[in-house]
């Protein structure tokens, strides 16, 4: 046979294949459109899709390829690819490989001693890098390297027990589904094979820039195959659940807006008097009373049909507000500290970064107990200065309050504000410092000679070149804030308390949809913080915008 | 003149190191506090005024007692001694003359004996009730008394001469302490926790999850950067825009997804999905496209394909890039706790990873904050340590990653 030939073997076998492929693909459209399988309903309805724009695809790569015409090589390595894909994740998962990952954890330990074995090979290696003038001993060196490597990673996979792995992976093959799954892997993996041959490619006079879309396809495949099904699935699924009452179990209905209203669920009433009952004025079964305002001597009173997110909203905002400059504000004025050269100034900067670093849930713990309101380092200290200040001043100028600061339904919040400012501060100072070092000395240079003193050159020279860094820094800080959870779930029992005078929006939602189950009211929270988040990150960006310019 | 000046700047540069030495200490203070009580024993932990070093009571071994004796500091004749507590409740009554009651004395009610003996007792009639009196000696000098009121003591003796005695309140007194350490209350926390599952489990996720991102991030950015194909920019531009959407939008479909495909429970939950993100891809992205398109023409001239133009060519220029993505990678997948509090059954000890052991020792253990504050070292300790030996690394891809992004 000539290289002629087997191309054209290597075409008729694809043709045959996409023809039997385009067939099968249709008649599962077929069963899944009438629900033949043991699936939920969306389920077939995905499967009669896909399926169907399987067939179509085939169908289309055996056209093409019937006529010679390159686009059917494209087409038919891009369906091969999907399908390929799609297979090895259902062939993993009925391998239950994805479970394997808890296997692993349990023998994970075992193997750690062999990593360091890794570690030495790899010094050992290294090693060769000493030995330029003399080739002999640095290729000694590598391979001794290798080789010690190869050792560590091979007892590493004996000690998490790969034999144990492989056995039981092995036995799952007496199921005929799974070889049956195999075997289609191996068939589309031989048709991916065949297409991609250069020898096909010149037969159907590909062009370059195919092979770099197919590469550049390929490439992106991973993470847009994730992106799809982690990111941009749920996404839109999230946004069609908000308008559902989905309780995670069940049947979920399309209500609409009803959950928006639910949220967003005002009243208001006029008072004859500010301490008239609420009951009198407003359906107290809908609604509960959120607030009273005094407008020009009118008392209109507010009732809220979901009070709890009002309060959610209110804290969350409440916090943005204390916790952003104070950990925006210090960071820059400690890294202008900073940035005048000093000795130590790296040492300092190292120190001012560990808290971002730790865990959050970690570092709740330690200012949970610092806050103890009895024998808590922080209320110790406070006493210590009072004591200090009264015994300078010869009289009871100021008395001990003992601050109870997560029993307090008016401090535990700001407790909350100390401890995330504390811990954003040291990355917000990194980040400004970076800022300044960026900024050219000469602006200062030229600042003095004009007789600008140290305020002034902070003022006009600092804070203006400052403006893109400060953007920064204020919106990730304010999107950080607005999220605001993990501190406050560890850090108050219960998480939220007390009372509600610490729940933020994001733990009222991890409560809806996670204690409650309501995920479609959940959902719509989530969506409604978005877009507060949106709009700050907007408004943000506009005046920064409008900084500029002006 | 020039004196002064000398004089002025350092004042100034005293100045400036005070200030960043106290933010100093506030930014590691609480880390002190949190690995010097998780070395103290439960007792200590509650002492006030609170100690940063873990401390324990002395004792000492006196002849006639069969347990070793605690040592208080007390107050012999207004110098300070170390003495052993002999007995812990002494009932005593404080007498005083009934002319003349701020004069106060201490003596035991069983060696005090009433005025007059025990047959004729005689009384004093002070605001319409009788107080019966007591012969109380004082310098040699037996004076009748009135009991004022009566408590409980400890009474504490010299360790060289048991005679000597003392009698002072117990609960005011300072006992006599020295520095000492409880490693053993990791062991503890371990043991009780399961914290080594947690701490692999951890681990695990956070290896898999790095490698993970740093592969599809690489792959995907060099696609963005330099690969064309149909759709790449408006594609660019979506993966840009979801940048900014908050995780919590995807949490409740997410959650659905592995209820569906049967993850809730497990560590894939924890990896899989955080494999794939936008922002590595983005950033890989933009450090790509700075690297000069000559040297990967000369390559492709050379009969290099792609995978070896990414091997040999832009893996190499991009360290930094992946050093950063690396860093964050690590610290996210570390720390994470709201997605693995969703998805992990709190009480699974099999795939539970350190923040959520972490946040239920919390509960359950509120009373021993030592054992407390050592699961949270255990958390903590491991990134610190990598990030004392990288520190150089560490801040500079934060820089990188924020202000050129």
């Amino acid at each position: 046979m000539t290289p002629r030939d087997t191309f054209r073997f290597s075409l008729q076998l694809l043709l045959l294949w996409h023809g039997i492929l385009a067939a099968a693909a249709a008649i599962g459209a077929y069963l899944a459109a009438t629900q033949a399988f043991d699936l939920p309903n969306w389920a077939h309805t995905l499967l009669a899709i896909l399926l169907g724009l399987s067939m179509a695809a085939s169908a289309g790569a055996a056209w093409w390829l019937w006529r010679r015409d390159r686009r059917g090589r494209n087409l038919s390595l891009i369906l091969n690819y999907l399908l390929f894909v799609a297979l090895l994740l259902l062939w993993f998962q009925s391998f239950n490989f994805y479970l394997g990952i808890n296997s692993l954890a349990n023998t994970f330990g075992r193997g750690v001693p062999f990593l360091l074995l890794l570690l030495i090979g790899y010094v050992v290696g290294a090693q060769a890098d000493r030995f330029e003038q003399k080739p002999a001993r640095a290729r000694f060196f590598t391979r001794a390297g290798k080789y010690i490597a190869l050792i560590g990673a091979l007892f590493f996979l004996y000690a998490v027990g790969i034999l144990a792995g492989l056995q039981s992976f092995l036995a799952r093959f007496s199921s005929l589904q799974a070889l049956a799954l195999t075997l289609l892997l191996a068939l589309l993996a031989l048709m991916l094979w065949l297409a991609w041959r250069p020898g096909v490619a010149q037969a159907l006079s590909a062009r370059n820039s195919d092979e770099e879309m197919l590469y550049g396809l390929l490439f992106l495949s991973p993470n847009l195959l994730g992106f799809l099904l982690f990111f941009a699935g749920p996404l839109l699924l999230s946004l069609y659940t908000s308008f559902t009452d989905w309780d995670a179990f069940g049947t979920r209905n399309w209500i609409g807006l009803a959950n928006y209203g639910e949220i967003f669920g005002l009243t208001f009433a006029n008072l004859q008097s500010p301490t008239q009952l609420a009951r009198e004025v407003i359906d107290i079964t809908r609604f509960d009373e959120l607030a009273r305002l005094n407008l020009f001597g009118k008392h209109i009173l507010v009732g809220a049909e979901d009070k709890l997110f009002w309060t959610a909203l209110r804290n969350t905002l409440l916090f943005v507000l204390l916790a952003v400059p104070l950990s925006v504000v210090p960071a820059l004025l400690l890294a202008n500290t900073l940035n005048a050269k000093i000795r130590g100034m790296s040492l300092f900067r190292a120190i001012y970064f560990v808290p971002t670093i730790a865990a959050v849930v970690g570092v709740a713990l330690i200012w949970r107990w610092l806050y103890n309101s009895t024998v808590g380092w922080i209320n110790y200290i406070i006493a210590a200065i009072i004591g200090w200040i009264n015994g300078l001043a010869g009289a009871e100028l100021l008395s001990d309050p003992a601050i109870g600061w997560l029993s307090d339904t008016r401090v535990a919040l700001l407790a909350v504000v100390i401890i995330a400012s504390w811990q954003w501060l040291g990355f917000n100072t990194v980040l400004f410092l970076a800022g300044l070092q960026g900024i050219p000395k000469s602006l200062y240079e030229a600042a003095t000679v004009d007789g600008a003193g140290s305020l002034a050159k902070f003022l006009r020279v600092t804070v203006p070149l400052l403006a893109p860094t400060t953007f920064f820094v204020l919106t990730t800080t304010t999107i950080q804030a607005m999220q605001l959870f993990d501190q406050v779930f560890v850090l108050t029992t219960p998480p939220g308390g007390p009372g509600t005078s610490t729940t933020t929006i994001v733990l009222y939602l991890y409560q809806s949809g996670f204690r409650e189950f309501r995920q479609g009211y959940a959902s719509a929270i989530a969506w409604v913080l978005f877009l507060l988040i949106f709009g700050l990150t907007l408004v943000q960006f506009q005046r920064q915008r409008a900084g500029a310019d002006a | 003149m020039k004196n002064s000046l000398r004089w002025t700047n350092f004042l100034k540069n005293l100045s400036i190191y005070l200030i960043l030495s106290l933010f100093a200490l506030i930014m590691i203070f609480p880390f002190l506090v949190m690995f010097t009580t998780s070395l103290k024993s439960a007792s200590d932990t509650f002492r006030f005024p609170p100690r940063l070093l873990p401390r324990e009571a002395l004792s000492m071994e006196v002849a006639g007692f069969a347990e070793p004796l605690p040592l208080y500091y007390v107050d012999v004749d207004g110098a300070e001694r170390e003495y052993v507590l002999i007995e812990k409740n002494v009932r005593v009554g404080v007498y005083a003359p009934a002319d003349d009651l701020a004069a106060e004395q201490v003596r035991e009610l069983a060696l005090v004996k009433p005025t007059g003996g025990e047959s004729n007792p005689q009384s004093l009639l002070i605001a319409g009730k009788q107080e019966p009196l007591y012969d109380i000696e004082v310098a040699g000098q037996i004076t009748p008394m009135i009991q004022v009121r009566r408590t409980a003591l400890g009474r504490f003796a010299d360790p060289e001469n048991l005679d000597r005695t003392v009698l002072q309140n117990l609960r005011l007194s300072q006992p006599v302490d020295r520095l000492t350490a409880h490693p053993e209350n990791y062991q503890d926390v371990i043991s009780l926790h399961s914290m080594d599952r947690s701490l692999t489990n951890t681990a695990l996720v956070t290896i898999i999850v790095v490698l993970g991102q740093l592969s599809t991030s690489i792959l995907g950015g060099y696609a963005f950067a330099r690969l064309r194909f149909p759709g790449r920019n408006q594609l660019f531009l979506i993966y840009l825009g979801t940048i900014m959407i908050p995780f919590v939008v995807l949490i409740t479909p997410l959650y659905q997804l592995m209820v569906q495909i049967g993850w809730v429970d497990t560590l894939a939950a924890l990896t899989l999905p955080w494999i794939f993100t936008a922002y590595g891809t983005f950033l890989m992205r933009q450090f790509f496209i700075s690297i000069p398109l000559e040297i990967e023409e000369a390559a492709v001239l050379d009969g290099a394909n792609r995978f070896q133009i990414l091997r040999r060519i832009f893996l190499p220029a991009s360290t930094p890039a992946l050093a950063t993505l690396a860093t964050f990678t690590f610290l996210y997948a570390w720390n994470s706790f709201f997605w693995p509090l969703v998805v992990i059954n709190t009480g699974n000890a099999e795939s539970r990873v350190l923040t959520l052991a972490l946040s239920v020792l919390g509960g359950r253990a509120a009373d021993s904050p030592n054992l407390v504050l050592a699961g949270a070292s255990i958390a903590i300790l491991p990134p610190l340590f990598i990030y004392i030996l990288g520190q150089r690394f560490f801040v500079e891809s934060s820089t990188s990653s924020g202000v050129k992004g």
